[in-house]
């Protein structure tokens, strides 16, 4: 297992966000974590992170217990995030923001920037531009650009359809997929549950700070319960499931 | 697909058509300046080096300053202000983190150089590292344990830790209570300046200490830790998932901002003789962080101008006697109003404050 978190509780104050979550991400695979508003799903992938301390229950990472390893050390071990919200370096240009990616490593950076630039051919155009002055999706891609120069072994990602036209959202969804084809693990966060199950290999279904359902992603689209919870039962097909728009 | 700058709309105001103009014109001589050579740059770093040895002469004196001494008013505030808000802005225009109490700093470098002075009879020169050391040390104090505080929180407690240092040294009767301490030694005499109750050549002194800062501080702001420094500003998380340790850095610079703050408070208790710890009130830490602001922030230049013009204004108002300090509020309000950003504000801290003009949807479906 390249991640493996067991019986991980969070506390905000006296307030408990994860009520032990258990999941497993394998090398090489997309999981996405899909969930209602407040069900955990963003404070599961902070503590994955770092962000978050953990109150009970431990994380591993190849292996290695890193329970206690802070957010910037977690990072050289391979662990890299697109933050909820995009979190984009307003005040630095895109190509600033991607170097800030590579902080804590060093070495040549040209071939991975190549790289990035490869698979966003719109942030090689806005190299020049301020981070804050972008549009939604163009900050995304740069979040997600950012989060790749990390080299991370498995990618975290948060809600990368937040806010965005469908049309963008399939865009994002499709490099996503390449990401994970040229061998990155991704481990993903979605409100857009219908887009994220046929995107996804495994999927885990959050609900008030618990995994509720975990099986193969396929199997949940198709899970009656999931249907009515999350993909808006029988009234549409899951491909007519609209992200929300900003 | 716009392209986000700033164009705005034209407007009848003529005073607006102004303030447009004005920010138009400091936008051109900054990325002319971005882009000058190095030569040019350095003829003007030495341009401005011989202004400020010549700015107490007389001929400056008659206009900028007819109310009061000149050179006197050149040392403190003017001078003190500038360092101040140099060493301040490190803190909350680099790293982000909003200190209501940097005033404690200036007066553990003052009493620092008051004690040592005073009790072991040592020199200016042997005291200044140990003060400078001792207030970066008070910053750690400081910052250790509320550094994990954000926001509003940190500028609470911050502002408890400026009183606190103030009420101690009211209070601790070995340091002299609230009388202060008197019969602090003068800098010994060097290249030919002596200090005694002249203001020149403590002017001069600040001036060396002024340009050592200002180097010492660029430096920092385009190294590794300035780069950290504006992550962490600008997005505290996204910097730590970056890999930077934000802890570590919010304490350097709570530690460099200390040093900044003492190194002051040493310079100007070795002219003054007496200090008292009324000499340190809140207000002080209120208006070096009005300087930072007014000034822009985050960019030095902005940030030097902004500290002189709040030396300097309520002096320049003294003919106006007991309304000077409504003139220099009147004109406070004015400048904020008009700049928002500050006087010089640098070109990422306005991309940071237009941050969300892009972000709506509308710009992203014609693609």
């Amino acid at each position: 297992m390249l991640l493996e978190i067991s019986d991980m509780r969070v506390h905000y104050g006296k307030i408990e966000a994860l009520k032990g979550i258990s999941l497993e991400v394998d090398e090489g695979e997309i999981v996405t974590l899909i969930g209602a508003n407040g069900a955990g799903k963003t404070t599961t992938l902070k503590t994955i992170s770092g962000l978050r301390p953990v109150s009970s229950g431990s994380i591993r990472f190849q292996g290695k217990n890193i329970t206690k390893v802070p957010g910037h050390k977690r990072v050289l071990l391979g662990i890299g995030q697109s933050p909820e919200g995009r979190g984009v370096f307003p005040g630095m240009t895109v190509h600033e923001n991607l170097l800030m990616g590579a902080y804590a490593r060093k070495g040549d950076l040209s071939k991975d920037l190549e790289e990035v630039y490869g698979l966003f051919p719109r942030l090689a155009e806005r190299k020049t531009q301020f981070g804050g002055t972008m549009s939604g999706g163009e900050q995304q891609m740069v979040a997600i650009g950012r989060a790749l120069m990390t080299k991370p072994r498995v990618l975290l990602l948060d809600e990368p359809s937040m806010g965005l036209a469908p049309l963008l959202v399939a865009q994002i969804f499709d490099i996503i997929r390449e990401i994970n084809r040229r061998g990155t693990t991704v481990l993903l966060v979605e409100q857009n549950a219908s887009q994220a199950l046929q995107l996804a290999h495994r999927a885990y279904v959050l609900e008030t700070g618990q995994v509720l359902k975990s099986a193969p992603a396929a199997d949940l689209l198709n899970d009656p319960e999931v249907r009515a919870a999350y993909l808006g039962g029988d009234l549409g097909q899951p491909e007519e499931e609209t992200s929300e728009t900003g | 697909m716009k392209t986000a700058v700033e164009k705005p709309a034209k407007s009848g105001n003529p005073l607006t058509g102004a303030r447009r103009g004005f920010g138009r014109a400091m936008d051109r001589v900054r990325d002319r300046w971005a882009d000058a050579p190095w030569w040019q740059r350095w003829t003007v770093y030495v341009l401005l080096i011989g202004l400020a040895l010549i700015l107490p002469s007389d001929f400056f004196a008659s206009f900028m300053s007819p109310h009061t001494h000149w050179p006197s008013l050149l040392f403190n505030p003017i001078g003190v202000y500038i360092l101040l808000a140099v060493g301040l802005n490190i803190v909350v225009g680099h790293a982000g983190l909003l200190d209501l109490g940097f005033v404690a700093f200036y007066a553990i470098g003052a009493y620092n150089m008051a004690l040592i002075g005073t009790k072991f009879g040592w020199n200016f020169w042997a005291i200044l590292p140990i003060g400078i050391l001792m207030t970066a040390v008070s910053g750690i104090i400081l910052g250790a344990p509320t550094l994990r505080l954000r926001g509003d929180y940190l500028a609470i407690v911050t502002l408890g830790f400026g009183e606190i240092v103030r009420i101690i040294a009211e209070n601790t009767d070995a340091i002299g209570a609230s009388r202060g301490i008197t019969n602090i030694p003068h800098p010994p005499n060097m290249f030919g300046l002596e200090f005694l109750l002249d203001p020149l050549p403590y002017y001069y002194l600040l001036v060396g200490v002024v340009v050592a800062v200002i180097i010492f501080a660029r430096r920092l702001e385009r190294s590794r830790v300035g780069r950290a420094w504006t992550a962490i500003r600008e997005d505290e998380d996204a910097a730590e998932i970056m890999g930077v340790p934000t802890f570590k850095f919010k304490l350097l610079a709570f530690f460099i901002g200390a040093m900044i703050g003492g190194l002051t408070g040493v310079v100007w208790a070795s002219k003054v003789i007496a200090i008292q710890p009324a000499n340190f009130p809140f207000i002080l830490s209120a208006t070096i962080l009005a300087a930072v602001v007014l000034g822009g922030s985050g960019n030095l230049p902005g940030v030097m101008v902004g500290a002189f013009l709040i030396a300097w204004l309520p002096e320049r108002f003294r003919g106006l006697a007991d309304y000077r300090i409504l003139a220099f509020g009147a004109a406070l309000v004015i400048m904020m109003a008009l700049r928002p950003e500050g006087l010089l504000p640098s070109r990422q801290r306005k991309a940071e404050l237009s941050e969300g003009s892009g972000t709506e949807a509308s710009a992203e479906v014609g693609k």
